[in-house]
């Protein structure tokens, strides 16, 4: 090729390259304003949003502030927490021009993994407030308690290599490591052996750290019992209270070896974050130690204030909105001393107290079951964020997942007789509206963004929630819910729906119901959500700040995220969903999306998935109705129900 | 919403007793053309409540001579089935609302599209 013609390609080409990214940062700027409100201008300003370049991509505020310093000098660096995207504003307008001009588009590397990131200007930057949260009544954070080789003096008193030691009686347990002095705390029963001390006392290395703090007065009287932890990254402890009549008030915890981050939790769902840097002693007393719970997220990455000179928050405060930076996490070593109790706690807090008739708390050593809401109130709230914001949010690209009618599902319809009358409730995109030309269907869902969809398809649809359908009792021939049911929080109103379902049918109609499965292999076939595996690496599905071990807050109560197309570990979770522009119609049926690119936002869904035999239980609690057949179809348990 | 999926719908309003059929509030109706199917039709009809749907149509202004009896031998009669044919399935209300007869709430309907989701005091 000569020399012009060479050129002219090289031209074209890079055109195109140009082409692509302004693609992506158009495509980009689309997804900011849809889902989070942002208004990009094509004006040039100071401010830049900068997309992918967001905490709840795995970028640390000190990878994204050096890249961009280069440009200029940073007025602000604005990264709020868990969002894909963060907002800088330079001193001057030539830099944030800069700025756009050289990174847009550009990759950037960030630990293991790289971000492309894409530039927009932005009138304007809002900042949440810092709002100052205080510390739990009672509890005190004092930092650099001991020096460095106090910490690895008291590190190395601990043998953790004698599994069956009876002085010291160490336990493997599954998520951490624990050891016990003086006494042996018993997770059956939340309590200790109060006859039975343990030979070897407490480790005389820890005497001068002792002696320190009787002087300075954190405690009255010398601690006899001793429980050292010690949490790899990605370990941690559920929330609990340390039972009131095993201990006095008085708890002293000295966190050697790494930083981490403690929730503490009131009961009225309110949450304080309290970073422990290393070498820190954290006291408990009062509220802190009897009434909030305590717990440490099993998580690798913690979400810490950054200490800038531009943001003035101190570390030992508790962990506001704005100006936080990721901090990874090392081996922690918790050294924690308390004092046997010999009589009855009488605590001002007996709701919570087990000497004052409460009920003891879960054993902190068992993963609990993740607790759930306890009533509707609660239920409705967490299904609000966590199933219907998600719909509405991710609606069309849902549907472009959602377009082949499963088989099975498809026979149940055609059976039907010619004129039946159907209700699809939960109908999603009205995949299985037009499947029967021939009978009388019609659709419900609680997402109105679907519920578009199915209008533009021609459809007779509405909006309603699935507990409450407002068709005539008995109107119907037939219902259909198809994966439905397990978005509904609790038994109670999975039961509800079902009832719902049997309230419209005739004397003789059928319902059909299907809910995903929690054995997703069955008969030794692996479903379709699993199979897909092959094609990523499982349990690295995305650059989020979290792992798939990490504890999401639902109001006060935790559960788990799950890592998609890998088995399921408990029934309630949190799916995630990858968004991805709708227009992309996939090939096949996927129960997820393609998984991870690091460019997209992440919404989590709820679902309790269902254990074999669990469906056809909670329907057999319902009068006037036989379970004609029960089956498991494609990593879900299906039920067709008749009513009396 | 056309008038046949209107004739399913009731109000489901807490403690109202009575919430069928809910009234027809229309802005915006329009009549489609849709294929008649005779077989069809003359399967709905006895899954109507006939008198809901003779008070919608005439709620519409669509009701034309639509009588307020079922006419003996439906299934034969092919006016009389047109006539239904029109009412139920070409009739689409796109704009308005449906209100509870009994406690006055109403559901607006935007694009065809009733929206009956009831706020939690009202569950």
């Amino acid at each position: 090729m000569d020399a012009s013609v060479d050129s002219n390609v090289k031209a074209v080409r890079r055109s195109k390259e140009e082409k692509k990214v302004l693609r992506k940062q158009l495509k980009a700027s689309h997804t900011l304003l849809k889902h989070e409100g942002i208004n990009t201008t094509s004006q040039p300003t100071k401010s830049l949003v900068v997309a992918n370049g967001g905490l709840g991509n795995g970028v640390s505020r000190e990878h994204l502030s050096a890249a961009l310093k280069q440009m200029g000098e940073l007025e602000t660096l604005v990264m709020p927490p868990h969002k894909p995207y963060a907002f800088v504003t330079y001193r001057l307008e030539e830099s944030a021009q800069k700025a756009h001009t050289l990174l847009n588009g550009q990759k950037m590397k960030c630990g293991e993994d790289s971000v492309t990131l894409y530039l927009s200007f932005v009138n304007s930057v809002t900042c949440e407030e810092e709002t100052s949260v205080p510390l739990p009544e009672g509890l005190v954070l004092v930092k650099d308690f001991v020096s460095q080789e106090e910490e690895a003096l008291l590190l190395a008193a601990i043998d953790w290599s004698s599994l069956y030691d009876d002085a010291t009686a160490q336990k493997a347990l599954k998520h951490r490591k624990v050891k016990h002095y003086g006494y042996e705390f018993r997770y059956d029963n939340n309590n200790v052996d109060k006859d039975k001390p343990l030979p070897a006392g407490l480790p005389e290395e820890c005497l001068p750290f002792l002696e320190r703090c009787l002087r300075n007065g954190y405690i009255d009287i010398m601690p006899d019992q001793l429980t050292v932890n010690q949490y790899e990254s990605g370990q941690g402890i559920p929330p609990h209270v340390d039972t009131h009549s095993a201990f006095e008030d008085t708890i002293l915890s000295l966190s050697l070896g790494s930083q981490t981050v403690m929730e503490f939790r009131h009961p009225d769902g309110h949450l304080v974050a309290v970073v422990l840097p290393e070498r820190s002693l954290l006291v408990m007393k009062g509220e802190s130690r009897f009434l909030w719970t305590h717990g440490i997220t099993p998580r690798k990455f913690d979400m810490v204030p950054a200490s800038d000179p531009q943001c003035p928050s101190t570390t030992s405060d508790p962990i506001g909105h704005s100006n936080l930076t990721l901090s990874k996490r090392g081996t922690r070593t918790s050294f924690t001393f308390r004092k046997i109790r010999h009589e009855p706690c009488h605590c001002a807090f007996p709701s919570v107290c087990d000497s004052q008739g409460a009920s003891s708390a879960p054993s902190p050593s068992h993963p609990s079951t993740p607790s759930l809401p306890c009533c509707h109130a609660d239920a409705a709230r967490l299904e609000e964020e966590y199933v219907h914001r998600v719909y509405d949010a991710i609606a069309s690209h849902f549907s472009s997942t959602r377009h082949s009618p499963w088989p099975r599902v498809c026979h149940f319809l055609s059976s039907l007789p010619p004129g039946s009358v159907l209700a699809d409730v939960g109908c999603g995109n009205g995949k299985y509206l037009g499947v029967n030309p021939h009978v009388v269907a019609v659709g419900c869902d609680r997402s109105s963004a679907l519920i578009d969809i199915c209008a533009e398809r021609g459809f007779q649809v509405f909006v309603s929630d699935a507990l409450s359908v407002p068709l005539r009792t008995a109107s119907c021939d037939a219902c259909i819910s198809i994966a439905v049911i397990h978005h509904f929080s609790t038994q109670e109103r999975r039961l509800a729906a079902v009832r719902e379902l049997v309230r419209l049918l005739k004397p003789g109609g059928r319902a059909l119901i299907y809910v995903w499965a929690f054995e997703q292999e069955y008969n030794k076939q692996k479903s379709k959500y699993l199979k897909e595996s092959n094609k990523e690496h499982p349990g690295n599905y995305s650059l989020t700040v979290n792992t798939s071990e990490d504890r999401r807050e639902t109001h006060g109560k935790s559960c788990p995220v799950h890592t998609n197309r890998t088995a399921f570990n408990t029934q309630d979770l949190l799916v995630p969903w990858h968004l991805k522009d709708g227009k992309k119609g996939g090939g096949r049926e996927d129960l997820e999306s393609e998984p991870k690119s690091s460019s997209v936002p992440v919404f989590h869904r709820y679902y309790h998935v269902f254990q074999q035999g669990e469906l056809e239980r909670l329907c057999g609690q319902l009068a006037g109705v036989k379970v004609q057949s029960s089956y498991h179809d494609q990593g879900n348990w299906c039920v067709i129900l008749e009513k009396d | 919403m056309k008038l046949l999926t209107h004739n399913m719908l009731t109000s489901h309003v807490k403690g109202v007793i009575k919430g069928y059929p809910l009234l027809i509030k229309a802005t915006e109706v329009k009549v489609n053309e849709v294929e008649f199917n005779p077989q069809f039709v003359s399967r709905m009809i006895p899954k109507l409540e006939w008198s809901a749907l003779v008070q919608a149509a005439e709620e519409l202004g669509q009701r034309q001579d639509l009588p307020s009896d079922l006419v003996p031998d439906y299934e034969t009669n092919e006016e009389f089935l047109k006539k239904v044919h029109r009412v139920l399935l070409e009739v689409e209300v796109v704009e308005g609302c449906l209100q509870c007869p009994e406690s006055g709430r109403e559901f607006p309907i935007s694009r065809g599209i009733p929206n009956m989701l009831l706020n939690e005091d009202e569950v």
